[in-house]
């Protein structure tokens, strides 16, 4: 098991643990801080899978400006906790034992196949198509339409939401 | 095939764990809030899949389509929030259980 590796598997069950937590705790304002460290992890296994501008982007707007976002519309509306009474639906609860289960078999394919076919490691090219300036140049070449088309719905979100949240007597 | 000392499988593991939490926080949870913070970790998970065949490929493409995803998710975070807004405005809750104006 390599240094990477470890570190890997280390910054991916630090992500796997606190998505858990964001999911049982009952406190929303709680929920969210456990999914900023949650991303944060994940932030690091990205740069490890060589995209660190990926990275970059994951701790300045996913942590840094949506969950942000998040952490202010809760306190500005004051969400009360959650209660224990009225549980949620039981096709809900029936469809998410479904997901576990699919999972778990998925996990035990993993498990029993990973014997059989074991992967040589590759040497894994440092200097390959994984610097800053190499996807700008795609991103700013090949899918510069998709770009611009980006920031206009970004500009039609911005729009949109001032137009919802804005108070009806202020028209 | 293994990206940079890290094996596909373990990526794909975490990414899959990722996803099915958020599946199971967005079917369990009544909090309308807590279900949208699932939707953005199940796109996480699946940004992790991504990133990792990006990896295993030797390609920048996947860093793209990454990139346009995470722009998207702050697009739709941001009319989530506003409708949540209007709608504790109206209904004084977001409990999702209690959001019923649109069922017949």
């Amino acid at each position: 098991m390599t240094a990477t590796r470890l570190v890997f598997d280390a910054a991916a069950a630090l992500a796997i643990l606190f998505a858990c937590v964001m999911v049982v705790h009952r406190n929303p304002v709680k929920s969210v801080l456990a999914l900023v460290v949650s991303f944060f992890a994940l932030a690091v296994a990205y740069v490890l899978l060589a995209a660190p501008l990926i990275a970059a982007i994951q701790v300045i707007v996913y942590a840094g400006a949506i969950l942000v976002l998040f952490l202010f519309v809760l306190m500005l509306l004051n969400v009360p906790e959650e209660g224990r009474q009225g549980s949620s639906r039981p096709i809900h609860q029936v469809l998410s034992g479904a997901a576990i289960l699919v999972f778990g078999a998925a996990l035990l394919a993993l498990l029993r196949s990973h014997g059989a076919t074991r992967a040589e490691p590759a040497a894994f090219s440092a200097a390959g198509p994984s610097d800053v300036a190499t996807t700008s140049r795609l991103l700013f070449s090949e899918h510069l339409l998709s770009f611009e088309a980006l920031s206009v719905l970004l500009l039609a979100a911005l729009v949109g939401a001032f137009a919802l949240a804005r108070r009806e007597d202020q028209a | 095939m293994i990206a940079g000392g890290i094996p596909l499988g373990d990526v794909l593991l975490a990414s899959g764990a990722l996803f099915v939490i958020g599946l199971v926080g967005a079917l369990l949870r009544r909090n309308a809030i807590t279900i949208f913070l699932s939707i953005e970790l199940m796109m996480n998970g699946a940004n992790l899949a991504v990133l990792g065949y990006a990896a295993a490929l030797n390609s920048v493409e996947g860093q793209v389509v990454v990139f346009f995803v995470i722009a998207i998710a702050a697009a739709e975070a941001a009319v989530g929030l506003a409708i949540f807004v209007a709608l504790f405005r109206h209904t004084e809750t977001i409990d999702v259980n209690r959001i019923n104006l649109l069922k017949w």
